[in-house]
């Protein structure tokens, strides 16, 4: 197909990774259409050689059990034709019945921008609905209209050798060693080379990247903009601004420092605030004010939340009023999270934007892109944003939705709602590399799309820099690129003339025309100058930071150098900040529950979880939970505790936990119903969004606790995936299948029957029992092989998990060997007798061989030393054998 | 215990200094229980006795466990013979062969034989054994119905068997075992070895229903079912048919079956009689104190003739005992109390492993704890009471019942090991290894 040859035949090849929004340079190594290791790219500018867990993982997460090889239409393999005519038909029939605002798309950040850019196009300029939305909006919306309002444009103003080179790095909201861990490696390594290099942490939570910090501030959590406020107002009392830089460069300041002084007028206001520390506090406040060169890098913890927009903007105002900005080591710097976040940004994609940087607010925009694309049918007001799509889907206005590359089922918030929704809707496309998320088993229609390796194109990370993420592989049975999948689509739609491209390389054209035309400035993405790039050039391309244009044609490593920004009047604008506390206050017998991500895993785990090596670390969905409030709700750490937020529950093992701050607790975001039956952290995150930038709030979700009764325990090894029956699984991908660990209220009456009801076709099964109701443990084998282990207890103690036994998970097991299957270890000490020769002695053909090895030369002396034949004979001539 | 030991040792330097000659020590009876008290006298050397021995069965003792490997053809008979007659002369053991003992005269201190020759003894070691027991059934005086308690009896099969091809009789089955204990099956498994279609009649409803629970008794069924003997449980036999020959049998049930031979193999009845006859005390057996002296300062007693505090003996493992205090006492005028120790019953039937000691049947107060694999056909059950093994039943493995059997005797709390039990001492001992 469009599969770059010579890429093929290559030992190596540079590419980009998969993950977060670091978006790292790596080198893969392949032999016989396999990726065998992977390396960073050492000249990459991301990581200049570096690579995290997952990315180092990057080769063992190739092989996925689920992968999706055929189109599946209501479950049953179709081929491309039939299933993309069945979704065009159906689109069209309700497009014309219903309007085109009754149907919608939902992208991710994991498409490349070249899929995001004909899928923008498809639907907003020939369908005809701005109904198009991404996970960007979990992620990044916030801190897009936070820079849209401050500098006029979606951009980041500076590069990652601006954490390097700053001499206050501020993480704001942000655990930069698990989710950004390169970019934590590169700000660990620059602060041992230069110790003066000061790191705050401003987190409610002790995070791993505290370990790097001068000063971590656990500030009450939602209480960011207070903080900021905070700032701008001893800045300007200390005398501390950048009066020329105000003057010169920004409006709207005096409002600004009126709205942040009325509401925080003093360092102990802002203490009080946030539940700081006042000296503490002070300590941070004076180095900001202090120090020339400061770049406050901000993540989900401002974005997340209800107020993201003015967090972000409250932060940015600091940075504007000391001129901390457009310098090396000096910016507000908003960190994705997803590798292609921004180049969704970039082409448009999201609900509110139109294309290429161009909104719905300038009619002159829509205009432009009508005639760029030709559009027939050009959508001409925004959209619904992600929370609001999904409610107009479960209110039926939506009644087609195509979901690509993500999984909103459990992502989104009230993602059980999200859930109902998707089951009672007309038309659900999912197009995938996995058959099995829990949102593609909602799915009628279920597209097989390409995956890292052998999709083709460019992505953007945190730090504005266009990469090329290269197919090297080709696709396993029917899959193909989604940008293939979509322009087909719009064929079958009639579209076809306008989405014809022989290669990604002509659409990516198209994007960069598009970026540049009428832009005379004006709009922060452009890389006009790639529009008339080749073939080898793009499939070559060497990293390179936006704006690329006439002026600037190796690319920009850092904005508003010149102190002009991409607003009407070129000037950054100051926003007034009225600091918001969350949505929603915790009653009293509440908790408040935060949720972010662990160290070795991605998003809902569909790739990081199935590589045993990334499960190492931690394996099942947990709780974060302070020593007093473990006191207060009669928890005990190691044991089960659920979380509750109406119907919605989260099942979490208990961590004590002196990095919480009391009343609050944290769990990882990544469990879902592939991994566990009930510990999808967003169930229970109320859908509350920014009014602003429609990002919800996931960060602060009041919540009661209480811990888990079990009536027993265990674990379930299984070659296979299945779903035990039982009130709480979780799912650990081993190297020979997958562990559940298991615990339910209630025992089952038979154990064995609720084995078999599990495995109905394995008929070889070995078991112990107690009536005493201890302990159950079984074993199933298929042709010796062995395919299932349960062990369960009702104490804490007589169902322990064995790494041996893992191990053996579906290898063959001896006969001998079955016992040490139940009892979970080899057995030490005692050597294998061999069959017993002696019933009444129970002495062994091994033991016998071995005394006469050892210089027993008779029956009778065997019988005095090993005492073989001396009760009642019957073995006599047996053993007169063993000297025949 | 001191005082008795003091009259004793007088009593001996007594008899030393009367009677300067040696002791007569005349054994009645030649099968493994005489044969092993012979070989626990020779082993303390006892140059103070003459010893002679009757015995009705014209071989040396030999070793009955192994009739059904005779039977079956994998042993010869001559292999089980433990003590041809040269043992006996080589020895200076006088053996009186194929001649049974009518009548002990007490006051004269001789036995009677059938010969009508008498022998007298200073000491009498009654070993008579047992013999067969007999079932309630109709019509037993049938040629064709053996039992299966005497290389005789072997014998008179093996024959049978032999030529059982050539009567071409067309009948339900070849052979009719009756009885499901232990001497039954090892008398079916031999005959099934021989190429007879048998049939073994059982009156429980499991197998070994004294010693196994009705799932091991069913792993067992199955195992022999495969080997070609079919069951006919919970049933009895109520009369046999044929007027001189065996023809075949009529169940309680109603069911019948025809045969060419029949073998009664359900127990066995001690031979009291030679010494309750004489006076000795006991019912239904010749009774014995600890150190096996029957109520005859002059006359012992052993084996499966005699009777301990109301108990009978037909495992060896007591009978060993038994030897050992007879011959400390005989020799060295020792005392070595008796004591009948329970004893773990390990079959080796026809190549399958069985272990079972103590309690076999799950009643509500015990904690059961089971492991089972029925493709390997291995089952073991372990009955727990106040976490003490009470009872061991093992089926296919038997690896570890010495062990279980240990902890059952010396009431081994085992409740920290629990889970791992059944898995046998390779783990439960590591474990225990750990934990110190």
């Amino acid at each position: 197909m469009s599969m770059p040859e010579q890429l093929i035949a290559s030992d190596t090849v540079n590419t980009t990774c998969c993950y977060c929004g670091v978006g790292c340079g790596v080198t893969a190594t392949v032999a016989n259409q396999q990726v065998v290791s992977v390396s960073g790219h050492q000249q990459h500018p991301a990581n200049k050689g570096r690579l995290c867990v997952k990315g180092s993982s990057l080769h063992e997460t190739q092989q996925s059990p689920d992968r999706l090889l055929s189109p599946m239409l209501h479950g049953e393999p179709v081929d491309w034709d039939t299933a993309l005519g069945y979704g065009a038909d159906k689109f069209r029939a309700i497009i014309e019945e219903h309007g085109p605002d009754a149907v919608a798309f939902y992208l991710s950040g994991q498409l490349l921008t070249e899929d995001y850019y004909v899928a923008n196009k498809l639907m907003k300029g020939f369908i005809g609905t701005a109904n198009i939305d991404t996970n960007s909006r979990l992620c990044m919306a916030s801190a897009v209209v936070a820079h849209k309002r401050a500098f006029g444009s979606d951009a980041v103003p500076g590069c990652y050798e601006d954490l390097e080179q700053t001499d206050l790095l501020i993480l704001v909201g942000s655990n930069m060693a698990y989710a950004h861990p390169v970019i934590y490696q590169r700000v660990a390594k620059a602060k041992e080379e230069r110790p003066e290099l000061k790191v705050v942490v401003l987190d409610p939570r002790r995070t791993a990247t505290c370990e790097l910090a001068d000063v971590h501030l656990p500030l009450r959590p939602g209480t960011d903009a207070f903080f900021f406020n905070g700032l701008l107002n001893f800045l300007a009392e200390q005398n501390s601004l950048d009066a020329a830089f105000i003057r010169d460069h920004c409006t709207g300041f005096d409002e600004a420092l009126a709205a942040a002084r009325a509401q925080v007028p003093s360092l102990n206001a802002a203490a009080g605030h946030c539940g700081l520390d006042a000296q503490e506090l002070a300590q941070v406040y004076h180095w900001f004010a202090g120090t020339d060169k400061v770049v406050t890098v901000f993540s989900q913890g401002v974005n997340q939340s209800s107020s993201g927009v003015d967090k972000g903007n409250a932060l940015i105002n600091c940075h504007l009023a000391t001129g901390k900005i457009g310098r090396p080591g000096a910016a507000p710097f908003s960190i994705t999270g997803q590798p292609n976040a921004m180049g969704g940004r970039e082409v448009g994609g999201l609900a509110n934007q139109l294309a290429a940087h161009m909104g719905y607010d300038n009619p002159d925009d829509i205009a432009r892109v009508e005639a760029f694309w030709q559009a027939p049918n050009m959508a001409r007001k925004e959209g619904l944003k992600a929370v609001d799509m999904f409610r107009a889907i479960e209110e039926g206005k939506i009644k087609a939705v195509w979901i690509m590359a993500t999984n909103p089922a459990v992502t989104l918030p009230e993602a059980g709602r999200v859930r109902r929704a998707l089951e009672q809707c007309e038309l659900v496309i999912v197009s995938d590399c996995i058959g099995n998320t829990d949102t593609a088993k909602l799915a009628h229609l279920v597209l097989p799309a390409t995956t890292w390796s052998e999709k083709h194109g460019t992505v953007t990370n945190s730090e504005r820099c266009i990469s090329v993420q290269k197919g090297f592989l080709s696709a396993p049975g029917e899959a193909r690129h989604d940008w293939q999948i979509i322009c087909e689509f719009a064929g079958k739609l009639g579209y076809g003339e306008h989405f014809t491209y022989p290669h990604q390389v002509d659409i990516f054209r198209e994007h960069a025309a598009l970026s540049a035309l009428d832009n005379n400035g004006q709009r922060g993405f452009n890389i006009g100058a790639l529009a008339a790039i080749d073939r080898a050039e793009y499939d070559n391309l060497r990293p390179i930071r936006w704006p690329v244009t006439t002026e600037a044609p190796a690319g920009t490593d850092r904005l508003f150098t010149d102190g002009r920004f991409f607003t009407p009047d070129g000037r950054a604008r100051f926003v007034p900040i009225q600091a918001k506390a969350p949505g929603l206050a915790p009653a009293p017998d509440q908790v408040v529950m935060n949720t972010g991500r662990i160290r070795d895993q991605w998003h809902t785990m569909s790739r990081t979880g199935t590589a045993a090596k990334l499960l190492g670390h931690v394996d099942e969905p947990y709780i974060d939970v302070h020593p007093a409030d473990i006191q207060r709700f009669g928890l005990t750490p190691g044991d089960l505790a659920i979380l509750g937020n109406g119907q919605a529950r989260y099942y979490g093992r208990v961590k004590e936990a002196a990095s919480q701050r009391q009343g609050e607790v944290f769990v990882p975001m990544h469990w879902n119903q592939k991994y566990a039956l009930a510990s999808c952290a967003d169930d229970l995150v109320n859908a509350l969004v920014d009014p602003l930038s429609g990002q919800p709030e996931f960060k602060h979700t009041p919540v009661t606790v209480k811990p888990f009764t079990q009536a027993w325990n265990g674990f379930l090894l299984s070659t296979g995936d299945i779903a035990p029956a039982c009130e709480y699984w979780a799912k650990i991908t081993l190297a020979g299948g997958y562990k559940f660990r298991l615990a339910d209220g209630r025992l089952p009456e038979d154990w064995l029957a609720w084995l078999k009801a599990l495995y109905p076709a394995i008929t070889d099964w070995v078991r112990v029992s107690d009536s005493g109701g201890q302990f159950f443990r079984a074993a199933g084998f298929i042709d010796g092989v062995l395919s299932v282990v349960l062990s369960t207890a009702t104490d804490k103690k007589s169902a322990p998990e064995m790494r041996w036994l893992e191990d053996q998970l579906n290898t063959r097991i001896d006969a001998n060997a079955r016992f040490a299957i139940l009892a979970g270890t080899p057995g030490a000490g005692v050597e294998d007798v061999g069959a017993i020769i002696c019933s009444c002695f129970q002495v062994g053909e091994k033991t016998i061989e071995k005394a006469i090895a050892d210089g027993c030369g008779s029956v009778e002396t065997l019988g005095e030393r090993i005492k073989c034949g001396t009760n009642c004979g019957s073995c006599i001539p047996e053993l007169k054998g063993f000297f025949k | 215990m001191v005082q008795i030991l003091k009259v004793v040792v007088h009593e001996h330097q007594k008899v030393a200094v009367v009677a300067h000659t040696r002791k007569r020590l005349l054994i009645v009876g030649n099968g493994m229980a005489a044969g092993r008290l012979l070989d626990e006298l020779l082993k303390r050397g006892c140059p103070q006795l003459e010893i002679t021995v009757i015995g009705d069965e014209r071989q040396g003792s030999y070793n009955r466990i192994m009739l059904s490997p005779v039977l079956a053809g994998e042993t010869r008979a001559p292999d089980i013979i433990g003590k041809p007659s040269s043992w006996y002369r080589d020895r200076g053991i006088r053996f009186v062969s194929g001649v049974q003992v009518k009548a002990i005269e007490r006051e004269q201190q001789c036995v009677l034989t059938t010969e009508g020759s008498r022998l007298r003894y200073d000491h009498l070691v009654l070993a008579v054994g047992s013999r067969p027991a007999t079932i309630p059934a109709e019509n037993q005086d049938l040629g064709n119905l053996f039992s299966f308690r005497t290389l005789r009896d072997v014998d008179k099969l093996l024959n049978l068997a032999r030529f059982h091809h050539l009567h071409g009789r067309q009948t339900d089955t070849d052979a009719l075992v009756i009885g499901g204990g232990l001497l039954g099956l090892e008398a079916a498994y031999g005959l099934a070895l021989k190429g007879l279609r048998v049939t073994l009649v059982h009156r429980s409803g499991w197998l070994l229903n004294r010693q196994l629970d009705d799932t091991a008794g069913g792993f067992l069924k199955q195992v022999l079912e495969q080997k070609g003997i079919d069951f006919v449980l919970s049933d009895e036999v109520a009369r046999f048919t044929g007027s001189h020959q065996l023809t075949g049998a009529m169940f309680k049930s109603g069911r019948q079956l025809s045969c060419k031979l029949g073998v009664i193999a359900t127990g066995i009845t001690p031979n009291k009689e030679l010494g309750l006859a004489a006076g000795l005390a006991g019912e239904r057996a010749v009774a014995v104190d600890d150190t096996m002296a029957t109520s005859d300062q002059h006359i012992s007693a052993i084996g499966e003739c005699v009777e301990f505090n109301g108990e009978t003996f037909g495992l060896v493992e007591p009978i060993w005992q038994q030897c050992i205090s007879l011959a400390d006492r005989l020799c060295d005028n020792t005392r070595t109390p008796f004591v009948n120790a329970p004893v773990p019953t390990k079959l080796k039937v026809s190549g399958v492993n069985l272990f079972s000691a103590g309690e076999h049947l799950t009643k509500a107060e015990h904690r059961e704890l089971i492991y089972r694999d029925d493709n390997a056909g291995i089952y073991r059950k372990l009955l727990l009471k106040d976490n003490r093994i009470v009872g061991v039943v093992l089926f296919g493995d038997t690896r570890d019942g010495q062990d279980y059997f240990a902890m059952m005797t010396e009431k081994q709390d085992v409740s920290a090991i629990a889970p791992l039990l059944l898995m046998g001492r390779a783990f439960y001992r590591a474990e225990d290894s750990e934990a110190a």
